[in-house]
């Protein structure tokens, strides 16, 4: 060792080859079970939920929508046991790149998240439209206030984002459990007040052809949409079980809540209601007249806040991690003072804002729920995929959680939510409409022309930068020739 | 295979550049942490704290609670600290594990980028 270098550390009190044991369970601050909890729940709660859950209303025979729900519910669960189990074998923010890298070509990898991330650009710029048009609404303004309102919402959300402005786990924990709270007892005081039997509670298909439910399924899959994000705070969590978990109670939750929802929708709204852009505020009047109409403008706001605060971070720090690792253009790592990926951020904001203006003045807000519904439908599918390639590919890799019966689970995976995923893309309020898919092969073409004809000249780009920086650390000298008895170098001797 | 050494000398290399570059202790600006180096391969152990936008001396060992948990082999440490490694890249490979919140990884990352952004 050269005289100059600077005094190694003491040593500490472990052997070569010991495994890490400085996980989450040892961090000074780490999220408990009841965070994800609401982390997931309230990423899936978003806004555009109440949309949703009044379109899926019109695809079934009166009260019975939470049959569909329930159904969706179970799909959810098998989502559920597909990204617990990738979650388990990668318990990382970057778990989606590494076990579709594994999984498949990385092109074609990079292509299936690149395209996945529209659907974050979509829930936010939903969520933007929902809430502006709710307070218009409210305040009993025009479209055009609402548009103002979406541009200042955005514009907010920019710049708490750039400022590095996290909402706490516990001030999330206490909006998810109000939205939830409200929102079920607000639908259980519509149903009560109404003073009506429940029409045709078990007969979904009463009236309606058998692809109506799948239909309905297929939005009831939506319903539940991004309750796996969090699975990109493996790496905060207290036990790494807490997300599995975490995620199962989160779905119980949803399906509680969207049940109710949409049977009290479907049960004291009109049609004319139903296919307004605030179902949810007409639900409160119904309630509990005009206060009932205020609080749920108030929850609606509420569920901005996880989406806003969960969306723009987690799709900012992806994108900022994909362009650092060279997989896209350098600029998108830009930090600012406050370390916050801001081109990203602004970039976000920017096409969230223009999505949310079209949606607005086009009311064409069933296209983006179809669009969500057919991308997260997809996303399932592959993550099935995933996990039967992985288990063919990787099988001695530790599983803490494995999808059992994964031939069967997996295989009924790929099969129903790609079905799922045609039937969505196809479909926009019950009418035959290729909009969504138009919309969605769009998305993917640009996605498939970047990872094909740029990124190859983004990554020589960087190769070649990084071989005329060259290495900086020093050579290491060579190593001292082993001694003899006699002091006499042993090497070399005859 | 780095040894404790070579990670020392890397590392005090990466901490001047890091205290003199007056961008990265705006960056820096109240964010207080300690974070734990855990090498795969030696087993070998380290603390690096910051504190009042300045980084401290490597200290060996992993007594003092965490609120970063870096976990990569030896060679992967002392390349990052010479700015040789992008630890997003092994990020994403899953070559380099954390335990943390995501804005503490953050602004590790962008210490280790903007300490060699004149590079």
């Amino acid at each position: 060792m050269t005289a100059d270098r600077p005094a190694a550390p003491a040593p500490a009190a472990a052997a070569p080859g010991v495994p890490p044991t400085g996980g989450a369970a040892l961090l000074r601050r780490a999220l408990g079970l009841r965070t994800v909890v609401s982390t997931s729940a309230g990423l899936a709660f978003a806004a555009l939920e109440y949309l949703a859950a009044a379109g899926l209303v019109a695809y079934v025979a009166g009260d019975s929508a939470w049959i569909a729900v329930g159904t969706a519910g179970l799909l959810a669960l098998l989502a559920w046991g597909c990204f617990s189990e990738l979650n388990g074998m990668f318990p990382t923010a970057a778990a989606i790149r590494l076990y579709m890298k594994r999984s498949m070509d990385d092109r074609l990898a990079l292509t299936i998240t690149l395209t996945y991330l529209t659907t974050i650009v979509l829930v936010v710029a939903a969520d933007a439209f929902i809430v502006g048009t709710a307070i218009a609404h409210v305040l009993g303004q025009s479209t055009w206030v609402a548009a103002l309102m979406i541009a200042a919402l955005l514009a907010f959300a920019v710049a708490t984002n750039l400022r590095g402005v996290k909402v706490a786990g516990g001030v999330q924990d206490i909006a998810t459990s109000c939205v939830l709270a409200v929102t079920a007892v607000v639908a259980l005081l519509a149903l009560f007040r109404s003073h009506r039997a429940l029409r045709f509670p078990l007969s979904p298909l009463h009236g309606h052809h058998p692809g109506d439910l799948l239909e309905a399924v297929a939005l009831g899959v939506f319903l539940f949409s991004a309750f796996e994000w969090v699975t990109t705070s493996a790496e905060e969590v207290r036990r790494p079980r807490d997300i599995h978990r975490g995620m199962l109670i989160a779905l119980a939750l949803l399906v509680t809540v969207c049940s109710l929802i949409t049977v009290a929708m479907s049960h004291v709204l009109t049609h004319h209601q139903l296919a307004s852009a605030y179902p949810q505020l007409s639900l409160g009047r119904a309630a509990l007249g005009q206060a009932g109409l205020w609080l749920m403008a108030a929850v609606t706001a509420v569920t901005a806040v996880n989406t806003f605060n969960g969306g723009f971070i987690t799709a900012s720090r992806f994108i900022y991690a994909t362009a650092r690792e060279g997989s896209l253009p350098a600029p998108l790592a830009r930090l600012n003072d406050r370390a916050v990926p801001w081109v990203p951020v602004v970039a976000l904001g920017v096409i969230s804002l223009l999505v949310a203006l079209v949606v607005a003045l086009t009311g064409s807000w069933e296209v983006l729920v179809a669009v969500g519904a057919a991308l997260e439908a997809l996303i399932y599918a592959v993550a099935a995929y995933c996990v039967l390639r992985l288990r063919a590919r990787l099988p001695d890799q530790p599983r803490p959680f494995r999808l059992p019966i994964p031939r069967v689970l997996g295989g009924a995976g790929i099969v129903v939510f790609g079905i799922l995923a045609v039937t969505a893309s196809v479909s926009v309020a019950n009418k035959f409409d290729l909009v969504p898919l138009v919309v969605i092969a769009l998305g993917a073409s640009v996605s498939a022309a970047y990872v094909l004809f740029a990124l190859p000249r983004v990554q020589a780009a960087a190769e070649a930068k990084k071989a005329a920086r060259g290495r900086r650390r020093p050579p290491r000298p060579p190593a001292p020739t082993p001694a003899g008895p006699a002091g006499e170098p042993t090497a070399g001797v005859a | 295979m780095a040894d404790r050494d070579e990670i020392a000398e890397a590392y005090a290399d990466w901490r001047i550049r890091c205290n003199e570059n007056d961008r990265l202790r705006r960056m820096l600006r109240g964010w207080d942490r300690v974070v734990h180096l855990v090498a795969t391969d030696t087993g070998d152990r380290f603390t690096v704290e910051v504190r009042d936008q300045m980084l401290a001396e490597l200290a060996g060992g992993t007594d003092a609670v965490a609120d970063l948990v870096v976990t990569a082999t030896s060679e992967d440490f002392a390349d990052l600290f010479w700015g040789d490694l992008n630890p997003s890249e092994k990020y994403m490979s899953g070559e380099i594990t954390l335990a943390g919140a995501q804005e503490d990884v953050m602004r590790l990352d962008a210490m280790s980028m903007v300490a060699f952004l004149d590079r």
